[in-house]
Parts: C-alpha cells; structure tokens; sequence
C-alpha cells in the first residue's frame, strides 16, 4: 500500500462519499442504553464523525456510564461483529443511527 | 437467613428489564418463560465465534442476598454442567468461575474456598463488579463470544 493509499483510507471523504459527515449513534449497554436522549443526565451525547476510531466510542461510553475500571475488558460489537479499537467508524460503514453493543467482562478468577 | 420467594421474584423481574435490552441489542434469546415464583430460572442463548449455540441456566433462588446458580444445559434443558455444553475458556471443574454464580463458592462445591458467598458483589481481581443480571449475560456475552470450541 502506498502513503497515497494510507491517506486515502483514513478521509471518510474518499474512501465512502456517500455518507454522511456525522452519524449518530445508540449504544446499549448493561447498565442502559446510550443515545441523543438517554440516559438524561449524560454529559455528552453520541454524536462523532466516521473517522472517528472506535475506542473513543468506547471511552465516551464507558465515561457516561462510569465503567471506571480499567482491567475489565470493553468491547463493540455491531449485531454479531466484533468492532476493532482501532478501526473507524467509517472502516465499518456505520450509518446514522445504527445500534451499538458495549460488552463489559469481568475478571478472571 | 433467607430471602422471601417474592422477595427474589420481584427482584429479578426488575433486573431482567436492563437484561432483556442488552440481550435484544446484543442479538441473544431471552427466555423468561419459566419465570414464577415457582420457580426463579431463566434462560439465555449464547453463540460462540464459531456460530456454536450455548444454553445459559440461572437459577435466582434467595436473590439477590446470594448469586444465582449459572449453569450451562442443553437445548431441551435436560443434560446440565457438563463438559460439552461449556464452551471453551472456562474453569475445568466445569465451572463458570465467577463470584456472581453460587456454583464457584467452595460450600457449594466448587473451587473457592477463600470466596464468601455474602460478598458476591465484590470484583473479581481488579476487574468491574459483576454485580446485575444485566452485567452477568454482558460478561457471559463477551467471553463466549470470543471463544471457539467446546470443552469436550
């Protein structure tokens, strides 16, 4: 791949022109679900740009719904898709409004 | 000390709301259908990264002063706990080896001792307390499905 390329499928732009700049999203999690009016307290709303990665989706959700700890392990997934932390929004075609899944584990004994 | 029947029941159905959502999203099968106060089960279906299907038992007997029993069964539900319907990842004995599930505590047979049943709630190292039924199916949710095979 050339750096061309590597520029290329980093602008959301290029690589998918038909989609929007922003998308809004919904993000259920086990503790409730995230979107442009749930929960009603939350102090930010999930409203990115698709080059956004996915680990700060995963940040901001874990923010509103005070997963503090850092050794559980957090996951994406859209449906049955496993989202990678790096990816973009926009790697994965994530449209407007589309659902999200937060996984949260625990430890292990 | 135990827990009124109606106590758990009421319990559960409150807890089950956030469960059934994240379950709906997540694209797993809820069944509360055998949810009384006759008895307090229910049921959740798991797929693996291999697409392999995995039936989860809780059993919320005097919840939530203690854990529910987190047992995998068969599809009919008449073969439990053993080797084949655990997926891959799990304690050996076979066990889910987790404080929220009564079957790890070593009064009930399983490997920990040095675990008291009262402090269920507690994390596990320093991970996040797996403290609702909404977090257990979560916690269930992302192992299996980052696992492959079965355990026999």
């Amino acid at each position: 791949m050339t750096v061309d390329q590597v520029q290329d499928s980093q602008n959301p732009e290029t690589e998918h022109p038909s989609l929007p700049h922003i998308v809004h999203l919904r993000v259920q999690t086990p503790r409730g679900l995230w979107s442009m009016q749930e929960p009603k307290d939350a102090t930010k709303r999930p409203v990115y740009p698709i080059s956004t990665k996915i680990e700060q989706v995963i940040q901001d959700a874990r923010e509103v719904f005070k997963f503090v700890e850092q050794d559980s392990k957090y996951t994406l997934f859209r449906g049955d898709e496993i989202l990678e932390p790096q990816r973009t929004l926009a790697s994965y075609k994530i449209e407007d409004g589309t659902l999200l899944v937060l996984s949260v584990q625990g430890g292990n004994a | 000390m135990s827990v009124p029947v109606e106590v758990s029941q009421q319990t559960v159905q409150t807890e089950l709301v956030a469960a059934a959502e994240y379950a709906a999203a997540a694209g797993l099968d809820l069944d509360t259908g055998f949810l009384s106060e006759h008895s307090l089960a229910f049921f959740v279906r798991f797929w693996n990264r291999d697409g392999d299907q995995f039936y989860a038992e809780f059993q919320c007997e005097e919840y939530p002063l203690y854990p529910p029993t987190v047992e995998f069964v068969n599809k009919s539900r008449s073969e439990r706990g053993t080797l084949r319907l655990y997926p891959q990842g799990f304690h050996p004995t076979p066990c889910i080896c987790m404080r929220y599930n009564r079957k790890a505590y070593g009064e009930r047979g399983g490997p920990h001792g040095d675990w008291r049943m009262l402090d269920w709630r507690l994390p596990t190292g320093n991970g996040i307390a797996i403290d609702t039924l909404a977090l257990m199916v979560s916690d269930l949710h992302s192992k299996i499905r980052q696992s492959s095979g079965r355990m026999a």
